[in-house]
């Protein structure tokens, strides 16, 4: 009889998903389906806002990377009022921007995929939590606890509120960085530049080697990739081009306020979530034999589009990356590689700022005059590229607001990836717990952020594995 | 089980031997290097998604206290929105950390909306105990983390929420807003002298 296995939610990800796994009368894996819940009806409440309102509203969408959102749409707002923030006003938002993803890089690598890869897969849920991973590697917890401090306290002190940051303006950034406070900050770039240092050599030498088996194997898919470059290539994570990258490492850059032109949404009747793919290349399809018009965002897509990284420690392990795995490199959990390369580059990115004198000028925004436009801000949240497109009236008030984030950009590889995972884990209708861990971790690579409406302290959804028929009948039902 | 996971299962390794890199220290080197919220002895957390109705409660809580109250210095009150685990995650793995925490939230647990209770987190529904993630059920968790193995006071004071918008609608409801100084005066008189006891006008759950 045929069964469906449903997944609900996949733990350690931000927000939460449901995986359904429909298996075939022979047992084997007929489809897998990612479905997310998506954040609804935000961009309808922002109609009639003042657009200088949206650096404030829209980190509330999300508690987990508001500096990305904050970001994007101070940008948004610079290009609606069609003006370009002074030097320092831009390079004090790239180091919030820089340490902002350090903080989620190293909570990431440690503690969300920490799980799977300092305690392995299968391990009991009774040690699957922070204090199981603090006593199973107590020094590097030690490290890591210390930069973790230090990237709070350096957003403090460069923006005051660094949960709901207000201090990017359109037109630039409200708090000048005065020279004492530069001065403070340096030490602590300097010491988390030491722990991306250390994580990097970590991984390469205690994590990495024993899971290659692993990561050459689960969730492995073909697609294309889409991220930011600098105008020469270089690895941008604030501003610059996007780069969208066929298969075969072609690509094609473009201005990101023309992404409409080769970016299109496909709908499918069971997600809310819709799936971008690149429109240039034909027909969407998620069959992981003949995709179509598949693209990735977030580490690895943008570590795979940049032509080199403009730091030199991070550039070296680039290389080092591209020997191993070539351009684009394509197997899923090498997101995880390609995130401490990032991480790498953002602390060297924060040591180079912070070096520059040209950060502690005062002068950090220009005015702003309202007008009727279109503006689009684009920066790289750690989860993928994140768009803010906005139109105004001649009174600034917003006509018009479309967001596209970074998982949404994910939403068919997710698919892909969980579907490849499943065939290669489960046949003849055999699975196991461990098993169920390890389809969860194809998606847990990619990091993603499954909205943030609601929340509930009680925590009433479960991982819950229900095993029904083709008819929907409820066979067995399995929880942690 | 497998990889590095079943090294330590077997006792193969106590710790994980980390390669050394740069000269960094592992030590802390005093209140300048630690963010306000870990570095102050009392920690209040107001929580929730202000976009969504009463799920924003604890936020809207902490922005009247900061309008009616003066708040002592060695009070740290913070709007965490939701991204309250990242912090708790924190705290978890620090040594250095507050004395108290009290986390301020919407709850539903079918009392009238608008009802001010005192929650045990230990009696928060243990829903997936021994897993964590950083944003949909770890909280309780991570509460329970630093009330067990941290040694940290923790309190949770919650506000029953009435129906929750499913599309971004913010506000909270006449009757969530109508608790407000009550919750304030109660988060006060426990948090902002050091003579009050009182629990007066407060059920428990």
């Amino acid at each position: 009889m045929a069964k469906t296995l449903v997944i609900q939610p996949v733990t350690r990800i931000e927000g939460h998903a449901k995986i359904t796994i429909k298996l075939d009368d022979a047992g084997e894996v007929d489809t897998a389906r990612v479905n997310v819940i998506e954040l609804r009806g935000f961009e309808r409440f922002c109609i009639g806002r003042p657009v200088e309102d949206m650096p404030r509203i829209t980190p509330r969408i999300c508690g987990v990377c508001p500096w990305s959102h904050h970001l994007a749409a101070a940008k948004a707002t610079d290009a609606v009022f069609g003006v370009t923030p002074p030097p320092a006003g831009r390079k004090l938002r790239e180091l919030c921007n820089s340490i902002a993803y350090m903080e989620e890089h190293i909570l990431h690598f440690y503690f969300l995929a920490g799980a799977d890869f300092l305690l392995g897969p299968d391990a009991d849920y009774s040690v699957r939590n922070v204090i199981g991973i603090l006593q199973a590697a107590p020094e590097v917890a030690t490290r890591v606890v210390k930069v973790r401090h230090m990237c709070a306290k350096m957003l403090e002190i460069l923006a005051g509120k660094a949960i709901h940051p207000q201090a990017a303006v359109p037109g630039g950034f409200s708090k000048p960085l005065a020279a004492e406070e530069r001065d403070r900050l340096r030490p602590m770039a300097d010491e988390a530049l030491e722990l991306a240092k250390f994580t990097m050599a970590f991984a390469k030498e205690s994590i990495f080697p024993k899971y290659l088996d692993v990561v050459k194997t689960l969730g492995v898919i073909t697609t294309g990739f889409l991220g930011t470059v600098a105008d020469d290539g270089a690895l941008d994570l604030y501003d610059g081009k996007l780069r969208m990258m066929a298969p075969d490492g072609s690509y094609e850059d473009f201005p990101y306020d023309r992404y409409t032109d080769f970016i299109a949404e496909h709908v499918e009747p069971w997600s809310y979530l819709k799936f971008p793919y690149a429109k240039k290349w034909g027909a969407f399809s998620m069959d992981p034999d003949k995709p179509g018009g598949i693209y990735r965002t977030n580490t690895l897509a943008r570590i795979n589009v940049c032509d080199y990284i403009p730091t030199p420690l991070a550039q070296a392990e680039l290389l080092e990356f591209r020997k191993a795995f070539g351009r684009p490199a394509q197997l899923t959990l090498l997101y995880h590689w390609a995130r401490l390369i990032e991480l790498l580059f953002n602390a060297e990115n924060a040591v180079r700022l912070l070096a520059d004198t040209e950060i502690t000028s005062t002068e950090t925004r220009v005015k702003v005059t309202p007008r009727a436009t279109r503006g689009v801000g684009c920066v790289e949240a750690p989860r993928g590229t994140l768009i803010h497109d906005y139109t105004t009236d001649a009174d600034g008030m917003l006509t018009n607001v479309n967001l596209i984030v970074g998982t949404t950009h994910n939403n068919a590889p997710i698919n892909m990836s969980v579907t490849q995972a499943a065939k290669s884990l489960i046949h003849n209708g055999k699975y196991d717990q461990g098993m169920l861990n390890t389809v969860e971790m194809s998606i847990r690579a990619y990091d993603p952020c499954l909205s943030c409406a609601t929340h509930g302290l009680n925590g009433k959804l479960a991982v819950r594995l229900d095993i029904v028929d083709s008819e929907g009948n409820l066979l067995d039902t399995l929880a942690n | 089980m497998s990889g590095l996971g079943a090294a330590l299962h077997a006792g193969e390794a106590d710790t994980l031997s980390a390669p050394q890199s740069g000269s960094a220290s592992t030590d802390f080197t005093g209140d300048a290097l630690l963010p306000e919220f870990c570095a102050k002895p009392t920690l209040i957390l107001g929580c929730g998604n202000t976009l969504f109705g009463d799920d924003g409660f604890g936020c809207e809580l902490v922005d009247y206290i900061e309008r009616e109250y003066s708040v002592p210095e060695d009070v740290c009150l913070l709007d965490v929105g939701t991204g309250v685990r990242k912090l708790l995650f924190t705290l978890c793995i620090s040594p250095a950390r507050p004395q108290r925490i009290l986390v301020l939230d919407a709850l539903d647990v079918g009392r009238v909306a608008g009802e001010i209770m005192e929650i045990d987190p230990a009696e928060i529904p243990h829903v997936k105990l021994d897993d964590f993630s950083m944003h949909q059920i770890p909280t309780s968790n991570l509460l329970r983390e630093l009330g067990t193995h941290c040694d940290v006071e923790v309190r949770v004071l919650a506000c029953q929420n009435g129906p929750l918008p499913g599309e971004v609608r913010p506000g909270l409801s006449a009757e969530v807003r109508a608790a407000l100084p009550a919750a304030a005066e109660w988060v006060a008189r426990e948090y902002f002298t050091t003579d009050g006891q009182g629990e007066e006008g407060l059920s428990t759950q």
